[in-house]
């Protein structure tokens, strides 16, 4: 392994240390986002325990209960919960 | 390569440190979602040597200091009249403007942009309401507009309290001054 090697590995390993508790927390901010607006529509939920990103300000929603719903922002900028089957 | 494996174990360590310290929001759940000033408590002050006079008006207090005043001003002896400990408990109540306050709400990072934009939907039913309201075009009462009002700030204050509590305690100083707007005829429609 030469040097400039070496430090092409330090960097990478720099990236990763920083990037993915980023990415885990955009990941756990989103979750409560939408845990929060399901709760605001008064739908039943719990927690949200997992999110798919089905397009921009979309998203399929698994509630720790076993609630499922889709999440999205409509044309008349409206945030809408529906139901999913 | 060992000094490879310890700067590697440097930066593990710095990125663990980092991690740990986001939930520092989430740290003082102690705080009541109610902002009424804190009355004073007398806790009888420690046998030291008590002091002189209980030190009259202390400073500017401010929020983060508020706790320690009391304590000095424990009133030891029961001829002297308790003057002192009133002047500090008022907390200058901080009102808002619609606008200030929508501009906080806006800026806040304790509430995640789908949940603004939810909330943003909730204001803007409730202002149509009340809308209908004075335009006749509805039976909605006052006291139903009022119980959707305080309901709608809970949820407001629910989602802030933890995360943004000294504009949650804001609102909550608001809170009736923009109900005042509301239910003014007059005011609400030049809003």
């Amino acid at each position: 392994m030469n040097r400039r090697t070496a430090v092409l590995l330090q960097s990478l390993v720099v990236l990763a240390l920083f990037v993915v508790p980023s990415a885990a927390q955009d990941e756990e901010a989103l979750r409560k986002d939408l845990t929060a607006v399901i709760a605001l529509q008064g739908l039943p939920c719990g927690q949200v325990v997992a999110v798919e990103k089905k397009a921009e300000s979309d998203y399929a929603v698994s509630c720790k209960d076993g609630h499922l719903y889709r999440v999205y922002l409509n044309a008349a900028g409206r945030v809408v919960v529906e139901t999913r089957k | 390569m060992v000094r490879y494996t310890g700067v590697l174990l440097l930066l593990l360590t710095a990125g663990c440190a980092s991690v740990a310290s986001v939930p520092q929001a989430a740290q003082p759940p102690v705080v009541a979602t109610q902002a009424a000033p804190t009355q004073p408590v007398a806790t009888p002050a420690a046998p030291t040597t008590t002091p002189p006079a209980p030190k009259p008006a202390a400073a500017p207090v401010t929020p983060a200091t508020r706790p320690a005043a009391p304590r000095v001003a424990a009133p030891r002896e029961p001829a002297t009249p308790p003057v002192v400990a009133a002047p500090t408990a008022p907390a200058a109540p901080q009102t808002l403007d619609l606008n200030s306050l929508e501009a906080q709400l806006r800026a806040t990072k304790a509430i995640g942009l789908f949940t603004k934009m939810s909330l943003k939907n909730k204001v803007d039913d409730l202002m149509q309401q009340f809308r209908d309201h004075y335009e006749g075009k509805t039976k909605r009462t006052m006291t139903d507009l009022r119980r959707s009002y305080d309901l709608l700030i809970m949820k407001v204050l629910s989602l802030l309290q933890d995360a943004d509590q000294p504009l949650a305690s804001a609102i909550v100083s608001s809170r009736e001054s923009i109900w005042a707007l509301l239910s003014d005829q007059n005011r609400f429609f030049t809003l």
